[in-house]
């Protein structure tokens, strides 16, 4: 019995790998071979990789598809969203599945899509492919696949002069000594996306702070809001007084709150969830790249390789500071700095300061005078450093 | 019957009911589909929406599309996988609930050679050695608990729950260390080669044909074999087992090593077939829903198909319905959640039944 059953499945197995090579043509129901591409017929698909309840990431990227449809006049039906696609095989489903619905354009925001709709764009060159913080594109080579992502170093920047203001009107009035200004930051992954936004934040307090320092831990998850509220404790309970963050929910302005410490939030204004903690938050307004994306296409035009915009095309802000919160005098210092930031008087990555590199803990140095110019070469931010005074206890 | 005796009855007791008619017991089955549908109905109101469209769009988005039929046999084929590896150990009332480890631990095995072997060996040897090697390792990792628990009778739901962790952590270091992908300088293990997948058999991965033939195979080693018959005994009574003259140990190993090697196989599948790389939720859970799948299917290997394919609908419609409707993940988590409760609960009515304290008590007027 036994060698038959053992026959049979050997059997099976050869007859399946001979099976190989089975590619059917892919019949993807696309309108937009046939007929001219109208924002009455296009269609817009997005792969989400949470949804808008996460009132961080995906809730605001969705606001930006909002805006984008308004711009452009398109109906609830023109757009498809598909919510909470991992990095996984369900990218691959979701994006097909949009190709069948007769999606003309898709977006995807999460750099782990960024495989995937590589494998689609190289297999669909007559749709076009968007993907958020993702840097394939250029190195794909393929003119349907595009890379966006805005310079939100620089509302960072500016959030962290708000928390520097904050640390000194802590040190002011004794609630922390100089040296207790410690900044705890949640960050999602340790690369060079998340990296680019913590050193901005850094530099941006140490800019009128001069002894902050900053500890991080990395939750491993974009979106995890039970974990990004452990470790926002966890930094707090190793000394830090206000909170940052790089992951997708408000839950670390939440336990910044209940342990009466301050906040800077990111994608959504988070003073909502956490009035009495949350100073200012650091947004990105998605509609200036999705109405430019679409209406490329809906003109016929090359959609840019690489897109990054910042303060000066409104691509990025920050959230109305949080009076109640914040130190006095604190905005006419912001306004003053986003100023600097649009003229090019102040750069964010500027030196001096050293710090080394996180692939191979190379030193680097930054000399007084000097700046790295992030996001100029491609739009996915590229500035991996670990500058001194920020430390990272689970690298 | 004295007084104080009926005054101590309660108001309500559970008491074992003799075994239903075949008939009334499917019957009790099918009403607890309707009580869970009607249940689900009341929260998708309770949430704003039409039940019916929603119930139509879980079904529209799970099988109605040549892509979502295929994303839904995609789910059932590893689960149905996970089920006919956990059964041969739940006959044997070893609680298994390491699949999902054993899982994991086949898919980096075959992600080892799919990553690094790929240059050096053709496709199909690579997917036979990849099998074989995913198979050898995730019965070695069953294998742990079950000699755990032949030598020290050590608890085996605890142990091999632990080992789910264990697994897991391991692909964690792998993904932010040494086989990072360096072309990305992101967290992640790279994409196979192309010659490192599966190939595809009505436009999915042949992972599926594998697990077919598994059903088969199980059906007949549990209820046709000298082992599967051992592994009856041994989990109706471990001293009966002992008393006829059998090597306890050697089929509370043997067998646990066989639950290992088909959820290894299982591994080799998800990441070969259907992911093209490993990460952290490669197992997705499917090593725990797969217990419910044997629990409903009652360890038969055939309703374990229908059952999966079931779960594998819901799962996928649940994706469907919070892209078109919006419905939070969590909520079509609870809506999931309910429809199972309710088929677990059933089974619970067919085998109990509540007794109501009678009105009147025979001797009082």
């Amino acid at each position: 019995m036994k060698k038959i059953i053992a026959l049979v499945l050997t059997l099976v197995m050869v007859l399946s790998f001979a099976a190989c090579g089975n590619d059917e043509p892919v019949n993807d129901g696309n309108t937009g071979n046939n007929e001219t591409l109208t924002a009455e017929n296009i269609k817009v698909g997005f792969v989400h990789v949470s949804d808008p309840s996460d009132m961080g990431y995906t809730y605001n990227h969705d606001l930006g598809t909002k805006k984008m449809m308004e711009n452009l006049g398109l109906s609830e039906d023109q757009v498809i969203n598909k919510y909470n696609i991992g990095e996984d095989e369900g990218c691959a489903t979701a994006i097909n599945e949009l190709i069948e619905a007769g999606c003309d354009i898709i977006f995807a925001t999460s750099f782990g899509h960024g495989d995937y709709m590589t494998e689609a764009a190289a297999e669909h060159p007559e749709i076009q492919f968007c993907h958020a913080t993702g840097s394939q594109a250029a190195g794909s080579g393929l003119s349907n696949y595009h890379n966006y992502f805005t310079s939100i170093y620089e509302a960072r920047y500016l959030a962290g002069v708000a928390a520097g203001l904050k640390l000194n009107e802590m040190i002011a009035n004794g609630t922390i000594t100089e040296d207790e200004a410690v900044i705890g930051y949640v960050a999602a992954f340790y690369f060079e996306e998340v990296i680019s936004g913590f050193s901005a934040f850094y530099l941006g307090a140490r800019s009128v702070c001069p002894s902050a320092t900053m500890i991080t831990l990395k939750a491993d998850s974009w979106s995890d809001p039970v974990k990004e509220g452990q470790i926002a404790q966890s930094l707090i309970d190793q000394g830090a007084v206000l909170i940052s963050q790089h992951s997708d929910n408000p839950s670390p302005a939440t336990t910044a709150e209940a342990a009466g410490l301050f906040h800077c939030g990111y994608n959504s204004d988070m003073a909502e969830a956490a009035p009495k903690a949350s100073i200012i938050s650091a947004r990105a307004d998605w509609s200036i790249y999705l109405t430019y994306a679409v209406e490329c296409v809906l003109n016929g035009e090359e959609i840019a390789t690489d897109w990054c915009k910042g303060f000066a095309d409104g691509a990025n802000f920050t959230s109305p500071l949080n009076e109640a919160v914040a130190a006095p005098g604190t905005q006419e210092i912001l306004d003053e700095v986003a100023q600097g930031i649009i003229d090019g008087t102040v750069h964010v990555f500027a030196g001096p300061w050293t710090g080394y590199y996180i692939w191979d803990g190379s030193v680097f140095e930054c000399a007084e005078g000097e700046w790295v110019d992030e996001s100029k070469d491609r739009s996915s931010p590229y500035f991996g450093y670990i500058i001194d005074g920020i430390t990272l206890l689970d690298a | 019957m004295t007084y104080e005796n009926v005054k101590k009855e309660p108001l309500v007791r559970i008491a074992k009911r003799p075994e239903l008619p075949k008939k009334k017991a499917i019957l009790v089955r099918i009403s607890s589909i309707f009580v869970a549908l009607l249940l689900g109905g009341l929260l998708i109101l309770a949430l704003g929406y039409n039940p019916a469209l929603v119930y139509a769009d879980i079904i529209k988005g799970s099988i109605l599309s040549s892509t979502a039929l295929k994303s839904t046999i995609k789910i059932a084929v590893p689960l149905l996988g996970a089920a006919l590896a956990i059964a041969p150990a739940f006959k044997m009332k070893f609680w298994n609930c390491g699949a999902e480890g054993q899982i994991t631990i086949g898919a980096i095995v075959a992600t080892y050679f799919a990553l690094f072997q790929v240059d050096n060996l053709p496709s199909p040897v690579l997917f036979i050695v990849a099998f074989a090697a995913a198979a050898i390792a995730g019965g070695l990792w069953g294998l742990i608990p079950a000699f755990f628990k032949a030598r020290w009778g050590s608890n085996e739901t605890l142990f091999t729950l632990m080992l789910n962790y264990i697994a897991i952590g391991f692909v964690k270091y792998l993904r932010v260390g040494p086989w990072m992908d360096k072309g990305q300088m992101f967290p992640k293990i790279p994409m196979f080669d192309k010659a490192a997948r599966l190939p595809e058999v009505f436009g999915i991965h042949i992972g599926w044909i594998i697990v077919l033939a598994l059903v088969i195979f199980i059906y007949i080693y549990m209820t046709r074999t000298k082992h599967g018959y051992e592994i009856a005994v041994v989990g109706e009574s471990v001293s009966t087992a002992r008393y006829s003259g059998m090597n306890v140990k050697k089929i509370i190993m043997r067998t646990m090593f066989l639950s290992g090697a088909i959820a290894g196989i299982v591994g080799w599948m998800m990441v070969c077939g259907t992911n093209y790389t490993l990460s952290d939720t490669t197992a997705n859970g499917y090593g725990f829903t797969a217990i419910v799948v044997a629990w409903l299917s009652k360890l038969n290997p055939f309703t374990m198909v229908a059952i999966s394919a079931f779960l594998a609908v819901l799962q996928k419609g649940s994706n469907t319905i919070q892209t078109n409707f919006g419905i939070p993940a969590s909520a079509s988590e609870v809506l999931t959640g309910l429809i199972l409760l309710c088929m677990l609960g059933s089974e619970f009515f067919i085998n109990y039944r509540f007794v109501f304290r009678k009105k009147t008590v025979g001797g009082d007027k």
